[in-house]
């Protein structure tokens, strides 16, 4: 009763292939947020289909979902979300220790994930120790540490100066260039210009598949 | 994610908010400890009662005269003979020895120390009818009894306030306004059911009837009450049945009771058991309180956490594994409170066995229990947290904080 049925998103058909960069983008209420959450499996769609490596998500189980998340999924916040009682270490370990990888493996590869993203002297740091840059450096090491097919990012430079901006977004560069696909979500023009694509959501659709980042002022003008 | 790691992460979890986990533990500390220490003085007590009336005499009955049977109010006053006794000692075959006895509160004089003592008449079987021993001297025999001996075997406390560290033996003390020789002195043996000979003195049952109080009534010496042994354990209620039986013909009536030492030991211990389960069964609440405070901190752990929660389920963690997660936390929360509360529980038994004369004891099975009961409880209690952790939406848990 009073209740109105609201499409976030509908009609979407949407492919993003492996080693892509894009920029999902769109104003407040566009669906973008929605959108993120399909893609990394934190939701699932009430009808139609999401195909992640040729596996239709929409039908799996809970159980199911989160061993996507953990193995083929890598996932980067706004508020770079570390658990605060851990040092930095023990953070990128986290997704490890759910994908059952051996300890001493594990101290191996979040070490070298760490070393990837430039804080191989705040291993043994706790997230108050760190900077915006810093934790944001760490989440990222967390997200690609059991090398996801697909690392998602949503806002990610939203609460980092410019000057760290560009230092995070470099890192996704440098990450697609060895082969990694990253999506990210972004409403900041300049952040999205980094990218080789950006998608543009309006009202629950795709207004545009396929913009090149260097038409983008069109738009935002 | 293995059993292993959750429990190393939940002691990780539960190190970093110290003051928090000690102050949910404290209930089920208390809880513990006070249901360990109910049990074990329960226990000690329970010992105790069982041992001090077992120390009376094993096959100890007595017989009294009943002064509140409808007999008493009726006919004349209820009085037994020191002929009951001899009639006893001759023709109840399962009774073993009869020790009749006369009962007197008089004054005691040794020079210049005064007191006032119960004095008792008794005969020679006294001794091994309520288990006793003499430590320095003798016991009168049958024939002193006979010549009306002005002796006396004093017991070991009225004889150190008597004589304090002086020998007793062979001294001359005064028992009301007669003169008597102390012979003996027993062995200490403490007091059981208001009953403690080594404040007492006792003097052949003849001469305490004929020269001290005048006991003679027409039937012969009245006397206060008759104690005897049965033959053996087995023969307590054959011997029972047949004193009443005798006495019953001898008087013409029922006006006497005649109690086995063991069923007032079996009734105390049903009593001093019924109450250590009753104090154990009241602290077992405050473990339920206990249990309840361990729910309600992690309900609002589980509130405070949701960013952790919803970050850990989108890298990946199975509800499955924070559920476990959430419920290793209660679980290991209640199990230190119960080992912490357990410790404190013994700690207070052991105090109290060296300032009382209890020896509380705490079996095995209790610690077992309480321990068991302790992981249950945080088991439990923890299960509705768990499951709102385990079932929080990663989306919203992220976005809220």
């Amino acid at each position: 009763m009073g209740e109105t049925l609201i499409h976030a998103l509908a009609g979407v058909d949407l492919s993003i292939e492996q080693g892509e960069y894009c920029a999902i983008m769109g104003a407040s209420g566009s669906g973008k947020s929605t959108m993120m959450n399909l893609i990394g499996c934190l939701d699932r769609p009430t009808t139609g289909a999401y195909y992640l490596d040729d596996e239709n998500v929409a039908e799996l189980t809970n159980t199911a979902l989160a061993r996507i998340r953990n193995r083929k999924l890598g996932v980067v916040f706004q508020q770079f979300h570390l658990l605060p009682q851990l040092t930095a270490l023990e953070n990128v370990m986290l997704p490890m220790v759910y994908a059952n990888v051996p300890p001493t493996e594990r101290l191996k590869r979040a070490t070298s994930a760490l070393v990837r993203v430039g804080l191989e002297n705040r291993l043994q740091n706790k997230p108050t120790q760190l900077s915006g840059g810093q934790q944001q450096r760490v989440a990222i090491a967390r997200s690609i540490v059991n090398e996801p097919l697909l690392l998602l990012a949503d806002e990610p430079t939203g609460a980092l100066d410019s000057h760290t901006t560009q230092e995070i977004l470099g890192i996704f560069t440098e990450l697609n260039r060895i082969g990694m696909t990253v999506v990210m979500v972004t409403h900041e023009a300049d952040v999205a210009r980094t990218t080789k694509r950006v998608i543009w959501f309006k009202d629950g659709q795709v207004l545009n598949p396929n913009l090149a980042p260097q038409d983008l002022h069109q738009l935002v003008n | 994610m293995h059993l292993l790691e959750n429990v190393k992460m939940a002691v990780k979890t539960l190190a970093a908010n110290k003051l928090r986990s000690t102050l949910t533990v404290l209930g089920i500390v208390i809880g513990n400890a006070s249901v360990i220490a109910m049990i074990g003085i329960g226990q000690g007590a329970q010992t105790f009662t069982q041992e001090s009336i077992e120390s009376l005499g094993a096959n100890l009955l007595y017989v009294y005269r009943d002064w509140q049977g409808s007999e008493a109010v009726t006919g004349d006053p209820p009085q037994l003979l020191l002929s009951d006794a001899e009639a006893l000692a001759a023709q109840a075959q399962a009774v073993k020895l009869v020790s009749p006895i006369i009962s007197s509160s008089l004054t005691v004089n040794y020079q210049s120390q005064t007191t006032r003592a119960t004095v008792q008449g008794v005969t020679p079987s006294f001794l091994p009818v309520r288990n006793m021993r003499v430590r320095t001297g003798r016991f009168w025999d049958e024939m002193a009894q006979r010549q009306y001996a002005t002796v006396v075997v004093l017991g070991d406390e009225l004889s150190q306030k008597l004589f304090n560290r002086a020998p007793p033996i062979g001294q001359e003390i005064q028992i009301g306004d007669r003169s008597f020789q102390v012979i003996g002195v027993l062995q200490r043996k403490g007091g059981a059911l208001g009953v403690n000979p080594d404040v007492n003195a006792f003097i052949p049952i003849t001469t305490m009837a004929n020269q001290l109080v005048g006991r003679s009534v027409p039937g012969g010496v009245s006397i206060d009450e008759i104690e005897f042994s049965a033959k053996d354990r087995a023969s307590i209620r054959a011997a029972a049945f047949q004193v009443t039986n005798i006495l019953t013909r001898l008087h013409g009536k029922k006006d006497f009771l005649v109690v086995a030492n063991k069923s007032v030991q079996d009734l105390l211990g049903q009593i001093t058991g019924a109450l250590s389960i009753l104090l154990a069964a009241i602290a077992a609440i405050s473990l339920l309180v206990g249990g309840i405070g361990i729910m309600n901190i992690m309900l609002v752990s589980v509130t405070e956490r949701t960013e952790e929660i919803g970050l850990r389920k989108a890298i990946g963690a199975p509800e499955q594994s924070i559920l476990q997660q959430f419920l290793i936390e209660a679980v290991i929360l209640s199990v230190a409170g119960g080992i912490i509360g357990i410790s404190i529980g013994m700690g207070s038994t052991v105090l109290v066995g060296m300032f009382t004369p209890l020896k509380p004891t705490v079996p095995l099975s209790a610690i077992v229990l309480a321990t068991g009961v302790s992981g249950g409880i945080g088991l439990i209690f923890g299960v509705v947290p768990a499951r709102q952790a385990a079932k929080l939406d990663p989306i919203v848990a992220l976005r809220r904080s």
